[in-house]
């Protein structure tokens, strides 16, 4: 070998200073790949082996073992999950919660198509991954090799983009671009297929060079250098100046902007309230007094009702996507100007027409709109929108059947958020209690919510969540499932385990799909098709045990919530909490599929101010 | 309305499924798709036609440019036929 015998101190020097150390030597594909994933400083990776990918699980192996860390961890750790699609989640929950971009590597065939749909869960929250597959040789493509998929063709349509190295030659190039790619722009999953005869190709290290990927290129250079002129600058606030009741509608492209500080600053500014979006929980600290936390269908009443009431909105990496606009007409029926700012042009205007726009980096945008505001004294009156908007907060704040001796999931929320006040990384799975977790936990920084937002996969928190522990090992990190979701890929309990992460994992147990309930009570009549699990036979607190966990408890008494969660918070390494919650407990409000804000269902304990909706019927082709 | 794109390709593995797998994930009917050499090897040329309104073409445009390997879209076509 001879190729790696560089030690780690001098080859971290190396790196930084001029990054080609190893320039002109001679490596294999797979060192190629693992040396391009050292240097962006990758240093844990998610995946399981196989097969066509096993030369570059050997280059990592080789890699750790000739870069040994004064610390004892390796230089670049392997994480092993139960499916490709827990390590998929892991290096979205990783990059979720960092930043930076998450990579995972499998093999061919079912280790690549059990990657589907964490990639497209990520393309669909724009989320940066890596993601490095197996292929078949490229002399079996094509005919129906063991283990061969056309993962280029299925990734293609759901990735953000999708390459098959067939020229060994291009291997380091194309495997550098796909971290550019993946972070630059609106962030997305990046695939590479690799072949493994690519893999075994005995190949020159450059050390430097991408692809040159003009189109993208051309594109991303004018988004990125687009700069919001004086005159978009003035229009933008004559509109502002001449509204009463001012909305901003914070996206999930705050928080991949890292804008939350320049919104602060714009807020702080100019008064204007905030409601975020499910993936922008966290853009806004949402107990800041002009936060109205969240808005959509399952939205907190008093940011629907501002929605319903004010007269501009401005919408910040947002998208009008269903789950907020589902009817686009109706959404901000008084809004008289709608300005967006977004990074990707496709979005603007494609569910609601914008009158004013700006296409670019919002963190740059925001602290220009900031500075020329500023510098010109614009200073909206909306002392009296400012009282609205309280009074609606007051008015219509959440509440719950807080007599109750079922143990309300509210509750259960509330009380963890008593110990990790908005400062915990918090993931879910998808239904109810992903909804509940949304309303109840106070939201103060960015990168602290993880949640499948836009696909909606069950199953997500629990990997999301271990990736989140390794990107950041001494936080405490609360993993809220449902009874349904965390089955989903609950082979990743002996995942927490096996790597001894103080991972907190809670299951609001109700029996069942809660929100698929919910729906068949409202919309089928109460008749409950698939959705009752009463006849499982699960012992989740036994299941949890058996994978290892020493802190392994149920929770069915209501006056045992605060004593157990404390405890259960406060044990040192992994613990899990069953909670054997109420199963008739809703999520409300709710905004039904085809209803306006308006019509808005608030059940019996949050004031409404307006008759209840009519409910929709049965036939209903909203989703 | 009858509309004619021309698309500037980079010559990629799959590149052609993509920007046709595009328009039938986001529901548009290609009427006629033809593809070919530039003078460039490494380029091709799609243009293709297809039927839907001013507000469809703005999404189908901006979504097509967000293709990676597309270098160029063109509406009308001949704007590229030099």
């Amino acid at each position: 070998m001879g190729i790696f015998l560089v030690n780690a101190q001098a080859l971290q020097a190396e790196t930084t200073t001029g990054r080609r150390p190893l320039a002109g030597q001679s490596m294999s594909g797979a060192e190629v790949i693992v040396q391009v994933l050292a240097d962006e400083g990758v240093g844990v990776l998610f995946g399981y082996s196989g097969g066509a990918i096993l030369p570059v699980y050997d280059a990592v192996f080789r890699h750790n073992a000739e870069h040994p860390r004064a610390d004892g961890n390796e230089a670049m750790r392997l994480v092993v999950p139960a499916n490709e699609q827990g390590a998929g989640f892991m290096a979205a929950g990783y990059a979720r919660a960092s930043g930076r971009v998450g990579v995972a590597i499998v093999t061919s065939g079912p280790g690549a198509t059990n990657m589907v749909t964490p990639v497209r869960d990520s393309m669909a929250d724009s989320v940066p991954l890596v993601v490095i597959c197996g292929q078949v040789g490229t002399a079996a493509i094509g005919s129906d090799a063991f283990q061969e998929a056309p993962v280029s063709n299925i990734m293609g349509a759901c990735a953000k983009h999708v390459f098959l190295v067939t020229d060994a030659t291009q291997l380091e190039a194309t495997v550098r671009t796909a971290f550019t790619l993946a972070r630059s722009g609106r962030p997305g999953p990046v695939v590479v297929d690799v072949p493994k005869d690519v893999q075994n190709a005995a190949l020159p290290w450059h050390g430097s060079g991408e692809l040159l990927l003009a189109g993208y290129r051309a594109r991303l250079r004018a988004v990125e250098q687009s700069v919001l002129g004086d005159a978009d600058c003035g229009a933008f606030f004559a509109a502002l100046m001449r509204a009463e009741r001012p909305l901003i509608y914070a996206g999930g492209g705050v928080i991949a902007a890292e804008a939350s500080a320049a919104l602060r600053a714009f807020v702080d500014e100019f008064g204007l309230p905030v409601t975020t979006t499910l993936m922008g929980l966290g853009s806004f600290d949402s107990t800041a007094p002009l936060a109205l936390h969240l808005l959509g269908m399952h939205g907190t009443a008093y940011a629907n009702y501002a929605v319903e009431d004010c007269d501009f909105v401005l919408a910040l990496g947002a998208r009008f996507d269903d789950r907020v606009a589902g009817v686009p007409d109706k959404f901000a029926p008084r809004a008289k100007f709608i300005a967006q700012l977004d990074i990707d042009p496709s979005e603007i205007g494609k569910v609601k027409p914008a009158d004013w726009h700006h296409v670019g980096p919002l963190r740059r945008a925001l602290e220009r709109l900031t500075a020329y505001g500023r510098a010109h004294g614009m200073r909206p009156k909306l002392g009296a929108w400012h009282a609205h908007v309280a009074e609606l907060k007051r008015v219509h704040a959440m509440n719950y059947d807080r007599a109750s001796t079922l143990i309300q999931p509210y509750a259960v929320i509330e009380a963890i958020n008593r110990h990790a006040q908005g400062n915990a990384i918090v993931s879910t799975g998808v239904g109810q209690h992903q909804m509940w977790a949304a309303q109840y936990f106070d939201f103060r920084a960015p990168r602290r919510w993880l949640t499948s937002g836009s696909m909606g996969t069950m199953g997500f928190g629990l990997p999301a969540a271990i990736g989140a522990q390794f990107a950041h090992p001494g936080k405490l990190v609360i993993d809220i499932d449902g009874d349904a979701s965390i089955r989903m890929n609950i082979g990743e309990l002996e995942t927490v385990t096996t790597y001894g992460l103080p991972l907190k994992v809670v299951v609001l147990n109700n029996v069942g799909d809660g929100m698929v309930r919910q729906w068949q009570k409202l919309y089928f009549k109460g008749r409950f098709a698939s959705s009752d699990k009463s006849l499982h036979r699960k012992d989740f607190v036994r299941a949890a045990q058996a994978d290892g966990f020493a802190w392994a408890q149920r929770l069915e008494r209501h006056d045992a919530l605060e004593a157990t969660i404390a405890a259960f918070l406060a044990f040192d390494g992994p613990a899990f909490l069953e909670v054997m919650i109420d199963p008739d407990a809703g999520v409300y409000p709710m905004v039904g599929p085809g209803a306006s804000y308006a019509q808005m269902i608030t059940g019996d304990f949050i004031a409404s101010r307006a008759a209840p909706a009519a409910r929709e019927p049965s036939t209903s082709n909203m989703f | 309305m009858q509309h004619t794109l021309s698309i500037l390709l980079q010559n990629e593995a799959g590149a052609l499924v993509r920007v046709a797998g595009l328009f039938a994930a986001r529901g548009y009917n290609i009427d006629t798709l033809t593809v070919a050499a530039t003078h460039d090897p490494a380029v091709s040329r799609l243009t293709l036609s297809l039927q839907c309104d001013d507000a469809a073409l703005g999404q189908i445009l901006q979504q097509t440019r967000k293709l990676v390997d597309v270098l160029q879209v063109a509406h009308p076509a001949p704007a590229l036929a030099a």
